[in-house]
C-alpha cells in the first residue's frame, strides 16, 4: 500500500563552531509510520530532529509538511504545524502536578488573564481516562517513574493534535515492562495516523517497532531502508561504517593466582556477607536487578561508602580500605554507573580530567609539566580512541561516549590492577561500547582484572569468565561460562532458586 | 541571639536584685526611721547605648556610669543597643516592663526609636533622648551637643583661615545620619553661602572611615595640584586625608577641619597637620544627663531639652583637652 | 588537517582573553577622559590602594574556585590588622607582628574550614558566623578604640622600595603565589575539581577535606598580610576598618571570571576584575563623579559581570544533560516504590 509522505526534508545543512553537523539530508517519512533514526552519538540524528522541532535553524535546505515549504523558528512554531518532541531527558519540574505540567505553557485563560484551573482539572481528568492512566491532576511529578511522565508527554502531544511525534531515546531510562507499555502506545497511534520518528541505540527494539530505519553516520544519512531488507547485523555495520565481525570481542586469556578476595564483606549499603574472589586474567560479571547491592559492594571496596565488617585482600595481603585515595593506591579503581555526577568535572578541560587522579604524573620538580600531561593525555587518547577537537575542550560538549573514554583514560593513567566497571556501556552507542569491550579484554590479557556491574545481560554473558548474581543484598549464584544462560541468571537474581 | 539571652538573664537578675535591696530599705526605714527621708527610694536608670562597638558611644556609655556613682539615690543600668534598631528598641521595652523610673536613650535611628520612647511616656516614666536627641516627643527630655554648633564653631574659624579663590575637598558621613547631614548643613550655611570664592574640588561620603577619605584624598591629590583645605564631617576621615598627603611636601599648609574631639585629631592638631575640630565631651553630656535625671525624678522639673557646649579645639587649647582624653582612657 | 579555524580560534581567545581586552579598553578610555589619569603617580597610587583588597580577591579567587566562598574576610582583617599592631607596639618587632597578624588569619580560617568542611556548613553562613565574631572579638580587644601611633610600622603600607610602594611590592608577590597555586601546584587543580563537581572529586581520590582545609588556610594568610597592610597605611588599628572588603573582594573575583558555581577562575582574571573596579573608582574621583551615582555604576558592573558569566556558562556546557538524567533516575527509583504500593 502506496502511504503518503507527511514529513519531508531535503538538502539540510547545518555546521557548529568546528564541526559540520549535518551535510546534505534527505529524508522523508510517510504518514501512519514509525521511522526509527540510528546512528552514533554525534551522527546528526539529534540535530536533524532539533531542526525538525524549532530549536536549531538550518543553514541550508528545506523542510516540507504534506510536500508545503515550511520555516520552523521555534518550537512553538513547531507545535503549531502538529510536530511534538519527547526528549531525552524529560524536563520536567519535579514539583510540578501532572495537570500543571500538561497545560504549562498553553493554560486555559479566563477573561482577565487568569487561569482557569476549573477547566485544567475537567479537561486533565479528562485526557487521563481517555488514557487510561491510574493516576490523578495532583499527582506530583516526581512522584512519578520515567515512565509515566513519558506517557504524560506523549498525551501532551495527543492534546496538541500533532501528527508528527519525535521521540529521543524514549527507553533509555525505562525498565522491561514500560518498554512494552509505550511501543502498544506507539501502535496505537500509528494507527491513527500519527507518524513518529524515533531515536534509539537499542537494535533490538527498533526492530520490534520500526518500519522504516535510516541510519546515520557523521552528519549524513548511509542508507535508508524498510525494516525488512535490513537485519541487526547490517545496521550496525551501517552505524559504525565498518564491520564489526563480533559484538563482544571476547579472548581466551590465562588464568593466573587470586588477586582480589572480598571475604564476608558488609556495608552500610544493605548488603552482607558477600564474599567473591577474582583471578589474575579474570573478568568476573555481577548480575542482579536494580536495588540487589551490586553498586553498593563496588563503592564499598572503592572506599566512597563505609565497609562494616569483613576483610578484602589483595594479592594475598588483607587491606583497609578508608578512603578512594586508599583505594586507589592499593591498585583497584572504579568507573561509576553515573557519569555525570561520580565521573566529570563538567567545566573542565579533557585533558584535566583526564590526568585528575593522576597528578603525581603532572606536577612535580615545584611546577606543573605541561609537555608530560600532553604526552600522556595524547598517548592515552589514541589508544582509547576518543574524538574530540582537542585536548582543551571543555568534557561536558564530548558525546557519552566520548566521555566515559575520557573517564577510563583517567583510571587507565594509573596502571590498576583491579579495574570496576559499573555500567559502563549504559547510554553510549555500538561503536564506543565495541571500543570499550576491546578495551577491557586487553586489560585482562595483561594479567588485569575487571570486574563489571551489568543490566544488560547479554554483555555480562558475552564478556564475563563467571558471573555472580546478587538478589537483596547477597550473593545468590556463581556461574561459569558453561553455565552462562539468562534464564539462570533470572532465576538466581530474582530468587526463585536457591543455590 | 545569645547575646539577648544573656541580657535578659542579666536584666532579671539585676531586677530581682533590686527588688531585694528596695525590701531590705522598706525594712530599715520601718525600723529605724531616721534615714527614711534620705533613702526611702532607690531611682533605676536604663541607659540605652547605640552600640558599645562605637568608640564615642562606649565613652559616653563609661561616663555615664562613671557619673551615676555620684548619685547615691541612683542606680544606673547600661545596656547595649548593638547598632541594631529592634534591639535597641527592644530593649527600651524591656526596660518598661522591668519598671525603671527613667530611661536614657541613646538612639541609633531616631525615627526607630520615636514611638518606644513615647511608650516609655506613655507608660509614665521618664525619657531622655540624648546624642542624637529626638525632638518633639511631647514629655520626653532631652541632652545633646549641637551637631549645627559643633561644625559651626570650625566654620566660622575657617571663614578667615581659608584663603581666597581656595581649593577644598568635602568628606561626608554616611548619608541620611542626623549629625552627617546637620553637620554639612552647617558649613554650608556657615561657610559655603558666605564664601562664594571657595571651590569644592571633591566631596564623596566616606562613611565616617579613615581608610576610606584616604583612598578619596589619594585621588583627589592626584586631579588637583593644590588642595588648601580639607573639610572633613569627623575626625576620622579628616586624620585619613592628613594621612594621605603626610610626605607630600605640596600639601604641607594645607588646612583640616574634623569634628568629634579624638585622641587621634589632638595630636594631630598639635603636630599641626591638622586645624581644628570640635570637642563632643562625653564627661560633659554624662554629668548633664544625671543632673536632668535627678531633677525629672525629684520632680524639681518636668521636662528639660539641653545642650553641653560646643569648645573648638586648636593648637592653644589641645594640651588641656589631651589631658581630658587621658582621663577619659583611665575610665576602661 | 592543521586548518587553522578562526571562528574556534576567536572563541577561545574570547573566552580567555576577553577580561583583558575590557581591561585595556577602560584604561583607553579613562585615559581621554582624565589627563591625570595616565600619570605614574595615579597609576601608583591606584595600584597602592588596591593592594589589599586585591589580596582578598585572589583568598575570594581559591574559594570560589573550589565552591566556597569567606565573608568574614573583612572582619578577621581587622582581627588580624589591631594583633599585629598591638603586637609591634609591644615588642617593636616586624616579625613578630607580622606572625601575629598571619597567625590570627590562619586560626579564623581553620575555624571556617572545621565549620564548612568537618561539620558540613554552607559556607556563606559559616563564614557569616565568622564575621561577627570576629569582628566582635577586635572590637573587644581594642574596647572599640582606635590603636594609634603606629611609629615604623607605617612602613609597610606607606613606604616603598625604590619607585614601587611596599604594598605593590605585596600585591605581585600575591598575584604570584595565587598564579603559581593555581597552574603549577596540584592542589591549585583539585581545587578546580572539588568547586566543579565535588562527588566527582572525591571519587577520583582527591582528598576533599585535605583540599578545603589548605584553601582556608591559604586565605587566611592573604587575609592575616593584607589586614598589617591596611593597619600601617591607614596607621591606626582600627577594629571597625576594612567593613565590607570581602564585597569588594568577591567583585573583583566576580569580575575577574571566577564562577561562581565554582570550577572556573584565574589569578590573571581577578588581577584584571581588581584593576578594572579601581580605575573605575579612581576615574570617577578623578572627574569627581557624585558619590550616589558611583555606587549605581559600581552595582551595573557587578550585575553585567555575572550575566556574562551565566551567558558563557550556558554556551559551555548547552550540549551537557546536567543533573536532569540524576533527577530522572532517583524519580524513578522512588517511583517504582510508589507505583508497588498502588498494586
Amino acid at each position: 500500500m502506496e502511504q503518503e509522505i507527511k514529513l519531508r526534508v531535503s538538502q539540510i545543512e547545518k555546521s557548529f563552531p568546528g564541526v559540520k553537523a549535518l551535510d546534505k539530508i534527505d529524508f522523508t517519512v510517510k504518514k501512519g509510520s514509525v521511522h526509527v533514526l540510528c546512528g552514533e552519538n554525534g551522527a546528526g540524528k539529534s540535530t536533524l530532529m532539533k531542526i525538525i522541532n524549532g530549536i536549531h535553524q538550518p543553514d541550508g535546505g528545506q523542510i516540507f509538511i504534506d510536500e508545503q515549504p515550511v520555516r520552523i523558528g521555534n518550537p512553538i512554531q513547531a507545535r503549531n504545524l502538529g510536530i511534538s518532541m519527547i526528549f531525552q531527558e524529560l524536563n520536567v519540574v519535579p514539583e510540578m502536578t501532572v495537570e500543571e505540567n500538561l497545560f504549562l505553557g498553553n493554560l486555559p485563560g479566563k477573561r482577565f488573564g487568569n487561569v482557569d484551573w476549573k477547566e485544567v482539572r475537567r479537561r486533565t481528568t479528562e485526557l487521563l481516562k481517555a488514557e487510561n492512566l491510574p493516576y490523578s491532576p495532583t499527582t506530583l511529578l516526581k512522584d512519578l517513574t520515567v515512565s509515566d511522565i513519558q506517557m504524560l508527554e506523549i498525551m501532551k502531544a495527543i492534546s496538541y493534535k500533532s501528527d508528527i511525534i519525535i521521540m529521543d531515546e524514549p527507553t533509555s531510562a525505562i525498565t522491561h515492562e514500560e518498554v512494552e507499555k509505550l511501543f502498544i502506545k506507539i501502535r496505537e497511534l500509528k494507527a491513527r495516523g500519527v507518524c513518529i520518528i524515533y531515536i534509539s541505540h537499542k537494535l533490538d527494539e527498533i526492530f520490534q517497532i520500526a518500519d522504516e530505519i535510516t541510519v546515520f553516520r557523521d552528519g549524513t544519512v548511509v542508507e535508508s531502508h524498510p525494516k525488512e531488507e535490513l537485519d541487526i547485523e547490517t545496521v550496525i555495520s551501517l552505524m559504525v561504517g565498518r564491520k564489526l565481525t563480533n559484538t563482544y570481542p571476547k579472548e581466551a586469556v590465562e588464568i593466573g593466582d587470586t588477586l582480589l578476595k572480598v571475604e564476608k564483606l558488609c556495608g552500610a549499603g544493605g548488603y552482607k556477607d558477600v564474599s567473591f574472589y577474582v583471578r589474575k586474567g579474570e573478568m568476573i560479571g555481577f548480575a542482579g536487578l536494580v536495588g540487589a547491592g551490586r553498586t553498593e559492594v563496588m563503592r564499598s571496596l572503592f572506599g566512597l561508602d563505609p565497609i562494616l565488617s569483613g576483610q578484602v585482600y589483595m594479592k594475598g595481603q588483607e587491606v583497609n580500605i578508608r578512603s578512594v585515595e586508599q583505594s586507589i593506591r592499593n591498585g583497584m579503581v572504579m568507573l561509576s554507573e553515573d557519569r555525570r555526577r561520580y565521573g566529570i568535572i563538567p567545566m573542565r578541560s579533557v585533558r584535566e580530567n583526564t590526568t585528575l587522579s593522576s597528578l603525581q604524573k603532572v606536577f612535580f620538580r615545584f611546577r606543573y609539566q605541561r609537555k608530560n600531561e600532553h604526552s600522556l593525555v595524547s598517548e592515552m587518547f589514541s589508544k582509547m580512541r576518543v574524538k574530540t577537537p582537542s585536548m582543551e575542550t571543555v568534557i561536558a560538549s564530548l558525546s557519552g561516549g566520548n566521555q566515559q573514554k575520557v573517564v577510563l583514560a583517567k583510571w587507565m593513567l594509573l596502571n590498576p590492577d583491579v579495574l570496576i566497571l559499573d555500567e559502563p556501556t549504559r547510554g553510549i552507542d555500538v561503536g564506543a561500547k565495541y571500543e570499550i569491550y576491546k578495551l577491557m579484554t586487553e586489560l585482562v590479557k595483561e594479567g588485569k582484572v575487571v570486574i563489571m556491574v551489568s543490566s544488560e545481560l547479554p554483555e555480562l554473558i558475552g564478556m564475563c569468565d563467571r558471573i555472580y548474581v546478587m538478589a537483596k543484598g547477597t550473593i545468590t549464584g556463581e556461574l561459569s561460562r558453561q553455565e552462562f544462560t539468562q534464564e539462570q541468571i533470572m532465576k538466581y537474581a530474582t530468587g526463585t532458586t536457591t543455590s | 541571639m545569645k547575646k539577648t539571652l544573656l541580657t535578659m538573664v542579666s536584666m532579671l537578675l539585676v531586677t530581682g536584685m533590686l527588688a531585694g535591696c528596695g525590701n531590705s530599705d522598706k525594712v530599715n526605714s520601718a525600723n529605724g526611721g531616721e534615714k527614711a527621708n534620705s533613702g526611702d527610694k532607690v531611682y533605676k536608670i536604663a541607659y540605652i547605648a547605640r552600640a558599645q562597638s562605637d568608640s564615642f558611644a562606649a565613652w559616653l556609655a563609661n561616663a555615664v556610669k562613671e557619673e551615676a556613682k555620684k548619685y547615691p539615690d541612683i542606680k544606673l543600668e547600661v545596656f547595649d543597643g548593638q547598632a541594631n534598631d529592634d534591639k535597641e528598641n527592644s530593649m527600651i521595652e524591656n526596660a518598661i516592663t522591668n519598671k525603671f523610673d527613667l530611661v536614657i536613650v541613646q538612639p541609633n535611628n531616631g525615627e526607630a526609636q520615636r514611638p518606644y520612647v513615647e511608650k516609655v511616656i506613655k507608660d509614665g516614666k521618664f525619657a531622655i533622648t540624648t546624642n542624637a536627641r529626638i525632638t518633639g516627643i511631647e514629655g520626653a527630655s532631652s541632652v545633646d551637643a549641637d551637631p549645627y554648633e559643633q561644625a559651626g564653631v570650625n566654620a566660622r574659624a575657617a571663614l578667615d583661615q581659608i584663603p581666597q579663590n581656595a581649593k577644598v575637598v568635602v568628606l561626608n558621613g554616611p548619608s541620611g545620619n542626623f549629625h552627617a547631614d546637620k553637620r554639612r548643613e552647617s558649613w554650608q550655611k556657615e561657610f559655603f553661602d558666605k564664601r562664594p570664592d571657595v571651590q569644592i574640588v571633591g566631596e564623596q561620603i566616606a562613611n565616617w572611615n579613615k581608610d576610606e577619605a584616604m583612598k578619596y584624598m589619594e585621588d583627589w591629590v592626584q586631579a588637583n595640584d593644590k588642595i588648601d583645605a580639607v573639610i572633613s564631617m569627623n575626625d576620622n576621615m579628616a586624620a585619613g586625608a592628613v594621612e594621605a598627603v603626610k610626605d607630600n611636601s605640596k600639601f604641607d599648609g594645607m588646612l583640616a577641619y574634623g569634628v568629634d574631639g579624638t585622641l587621634e585629631a589632638f595630636q594631630l592638631i598639635k603636630e599641626g597637620k591638622m586645624t581644628s575640630t570640635c570637642l563632643q565631651n562625653a564627661f560633659e553630656l554624662a554629668e548633664k544627663l544625671l543632673d536632668t535625671s535627678s531633677k525629672l525624678l525629684t520632680g524639681a522639673e518636668k521636662q528639660v531639652d539641653t545642650d553641653i557646649g560646643n569648645p573648638l579645639i586648636t593648637k592653644d587649647n589641645v594640651d588641656e583637652y589631651i589631658a581630658l582624653l587621658e582621663k577619659a582612657e583611665a575610665l576602661k | 588537517m592543521k586548518e587553522i579555524n578562526w571562528s574556534q580560534f576567536w572563541s577561545t581567545f574570547k573566552k580567555t582573553y576577553s577580561i583583558y581586552l575590557v581591561l585595556l579598553a577602560l584604561f583607553i578610555v579613562c585615559s581621554f577622559a582624565n589627563p591625570n589619569f595616565l600619570s605614574v603617580n595615579n597609576l601608583t597610587n591606584i595600584s597602592t590602594q588596591l593592594a589589599v583588597t586585591t589580596i582578598l580577591a585572589f583568598g575570594q579567587t581559591l574559594l570560589i574556585i573550589s565552591g566556597m566562598l569567606d565573608l568574614s574576610q573583612g572582619s578577621v582583617l581587622a582581627l588580624s590588622g589591631v594583633f599585629a599592631v598591638s603586637a609591634y607596639k609591644a615588642t617593636g618587632s616586624f616579625t613578630v607582628a607580622i606572625i601575629t597578624g598571619i597567625m590570627t588569619g590562619i586560626v579564623c580560617n581553620i575555624l571556617n574550614a572545621v565549620m564548612v568542611s568537618t561539620f558540613k556548613t554552607p559556607p556563606f553562613i559559616a563564614t557569616l558566623a565568622m564575621l561577627t565574631m570576629a569582628r566582635g572579638v577586635a572590637l573587644l580587644f581594642t574596647k572599640g578604640q582606635n590603636i594609634l601611633q603606629l611609629g615604623d610600622f607605617t612602613v609597610l603600607g606607606q613606604g616603598s622600595i625604590g619607585f614601587v610602594p611596599i604594598p605593590v611590592i605585596f600585591l605581585i608577590i600575591f598575584a604570584v603565589i595565587t598564579w603559581y597555586i593555581l597552574r603549577h601546584t596540584k592542589f591549585g587543580r583539585s581545587l578546580f575539581a572539588v568547586g566543579g563537581n565535588e562527588e566527582a572529586a572525591v571519587a577520583s581520590g582527591i582528598n576533599v577535606h585535605k583540599v578545603k582545609y589548605t584553601a582556608f588556610i591559604i586565605n587566611g594568610i592573604f587575609v592575616g598580610m593584607a589586614g598589617i597592610l591596611f593597619m600601617s597605611r591607614v596607621n591606626a588599628g582600627l577594629p571597625n576598618g576594612a567593613i565590607n572588603y570581602e564585597f569588594t573582594a568577591l567583585t573583583a573575583a566576580i569580575i575577574g571570571g571566577t564562577s561562581f558555581s565554582g570550577g572556573i577562575g584565574s589569578a590573571g582574571g581577578t588581577l584584571a576584575g581588581a584593576f578594572i573596579v579601581g580605575f573605575l573608582d579612581n576615574i570617577m574621583n578623578l572627574t569627581n563623579v557624585d558619590s550616589y551615582m558611583q555606587q549605581i555604576i559600581r552595582g551595573a558592573i557587578i550585575a553585567l559581570a555575572v550575566i556574562y558569566d551565566i551567558r558563557s556558562k550556558n554556551r559551555r556546557t548547552k550540549s551537557t544533560l546536567g543533573r536532569i538524567e540524576d533527577k530522572g533516575s532517583r524519580r524513578k527509583g522512588k517511583g517504582k516504590g510508589i507505583t508497588e504500593s498502588h498494586k
